[in-house]
């Protein structure tokens, strides 16, 4: 307790400097950039919009429609098949991954298989995935999940065999059997590792989803961004990036504090300093 | 429980490795047995072989005149690094084998306030392992096998990962089990202070592989177990006996 008295206000103050110092060069940077563009006007506007023009397009957006649909439209639009992708990756990739680790003949046999596919580029399945799929939800969740499937295979596998073989015999001591060990012992232990994998996946997904976005569609932030080229709207082309880093950002956020809320163990371990 | 002409090797016949050759221990109930030898002399392995978690390559381990089969909770292990679930709270750890075998919920709650009374846990329930000192995680290993109520504890130098003063409370908290309890146990260690302290008998193991090299029996009503250990190392049997098995077993470490 005394510790906690004396670590927790240097603790602070450090992660409040971090804050202050990133908001500080976040500030800094769109004060550049006003001045580039509206004040000194050094940059062209078709080269660069100053930040009023793209926030001013970003109102336009939400309300009217462009290319088929308003800003929330194509980030609705964009969401549901990054989930689609993201969901079938996890809901396949895990399982996979754990047998991976699990079972040795499993892995003999799929393991050449996915090590070759996995070095395949998802946007190289963009045409494949047109063809099979059209120019469909299914096309682009397709890409997304070649680009989130194999960080969850791995680490799905890597987090099953991290668990210490010690573990897996108190388990077998205390008479659980291989899928009792499995769900009690392995899966929670493996669930950081598996975690990180899925937090990978996440972003993987989130850009291979933008480009194979800007290849084929009729709606989503890539749609958006490539319907801006071809309208030459730059303002809207960048509100298409930032809506795509934004977005990004705060799916990380939400996976990462949903790890806290899933695996609260581990959220104590982080207050008692590790292991 | 017996152990019958152990012997285990790892990898092949030509050049694998002989850890244990040839060791028959028998342990009586209620008996305290301590295993000491060299360090990588295959107590360990032989523990490992009681348990069930090995074959031996060969003899048998036998449990109440039959063969004791896959490792069940009736062979209870308490491990040198505790082997917690860490995702699962001291209450949790200490069901685990209660909710295996499938005791009724009611059953269960009231085994688990036995033990974490009888071990000093009340006021960690909820807590998890990495929330814990190490003395504090071994009681709970210990308690999650003796809520077991196992024919025979395995101990696999429990308190080897600890610090000399919680070892000492805890050597002493051992003690006073057994007296109390009367647990069968089969203690691997390899401190023979420790060994004299805690067991009836004390068998010396030689350096690898593994033989058996002597059986020493010490008096179970030995004035020394009524105190600590610090207190033991006041009587003079103590020291004799202390002093007596440490040449065994410093024979084998300097043994060319």
């Amino acid at each position: 307790m005394t510790q906690t008295w004396v670590v927790e206000p240097a603790h602070w103050s450090a992660k409040t400097q971090a804050t202050l110092y990133g908001a500080a060069s976040l500030l800094g940077l769109l004060f550049l950039w006003i001045a580039a563009t509206s004040i000194f006007g050094w940059i062209d506007p078709r080269v660069l919009p100053s930040p009023f023009e793209i926030a001013l397009r970003f109102a336009d957006l939400l309300v009217d429609p462009f290319g088929g649909a308003t800003l929330l439209g194509h980030v609705l639009g964009s969401l549901k098949r990054w989930g689609l992708g993201v969901v079938t990756a996890a809901i396949l990739g895990v399982p996979v991954g754990v047998l991976f680790a699990w079972a040795p003949l499993f892995r003999a046999v799929v393991n050449p298989v996915f090590e070759i596919l996995r070095y395949i580029p998802p946007f190289a399945w963009v045409p494949i995935a047109i063809l099979w799929f059209g120019a469909s939800t299914m096309t682009q969740a397709m890409v997304v999940f070649i680009a989130a499937f194999p960080a969850i295979v791995i680490n799905s596998q890597l987090g099953v065999q991290q668990v210490e073989k010690i573990l897996l015999d108190a388990a077998r001591v205390y008479g659980a059997g291989s899928l009792r060990t499995l769900r009690r012992v392995v899966m929670p232990v493996a669930a950081p590792t598996i975690y990180t994998g899925i937090r990978i996946a996440v972003s993987n997904g989130w850009m291979a989803l933008v480009g194979a976005e800007l290849i084929v569609g009729k709606n989503g932030l890539g749609f958006l961004i490539s319907q801006g080229q071809n309208n030459d709207s730059v303002s809207t082309i960048f509100v298409g990036i930032i809506s795509i880093g934004i977005l990004g950002l705060l799916i990380d956020t939400i996976v990462q504090r949903s790890e806290k809320i899933l695996l609260p163990w581990r959220g104590r371990l982080d207050q008692a300093g590790g292991i | 429980m017996e152990l019958r002409n152990i012997t285990k090797r790892f990898g092949n016949e030509n050049d694998g490795v002989l850890a244990v050759d040839d060791c028959t221990i028998e342990v009586q109930k209620g008996e305290f047995i301590c295993v000491v030898g060299p360090s990588g002399c295959g107590k360990s392995t032989l523990l490992t072989v009681a348990a069930g978690l090995e074959r031996p390559t060969r003899g048998e381990v036998v449990v109440e005149g039959k063969p004791a089969g896959p490792p069940g909770p009736k062979r209870c292990v308490v491990f040198q690094k505790f082997a917690l679930f860490p995702s699962e709270t001291v209450a949790q750890n200490i069901k685990f084998g209660l909710q295996m075998a499938r005791v009724d919920v009611v059953e269960q709650e009231r085994l688990l306030r036995e033990q974490l009374e009888i071990m000093g846990l009340e006021q960690f329930r909820n807590a998890y392992p990495s929330e814990l000192s190490g003395g504090m995680q071994q009681r709970v290993a210990i308690a999650r096998a003796l809520v077991m109520r196992p024919d025979i504890l395995l101990m696999d130098e429990p308190f080897g990962a600890l610090d000399a003063q919680t070892r000492t409370i805890l050597q002493e908290e051992i003690q006073r089990l057994h007296r109390e309890q009367q647990y069968t146990v089969m203690f691997i260690t390899h401190s023979v202070e420790e060994a004299v302290y805690l067991g009836d008998r004390v068998i010396v193991m030689t350096r690898r592989p593994g033989r058996i090299k002597e059986e020493i029996v010490l008096s179970r009503d030995a004035a020394w177990k009524q105190g600590d250990i610090e207190a033991a190392a006041e009587h003079s049997d103590f020291i004799e006996a202390r002093r007596k098995i440490w040449a065994l077993v410093r024979e084998e470490i300097v043994a060319r």
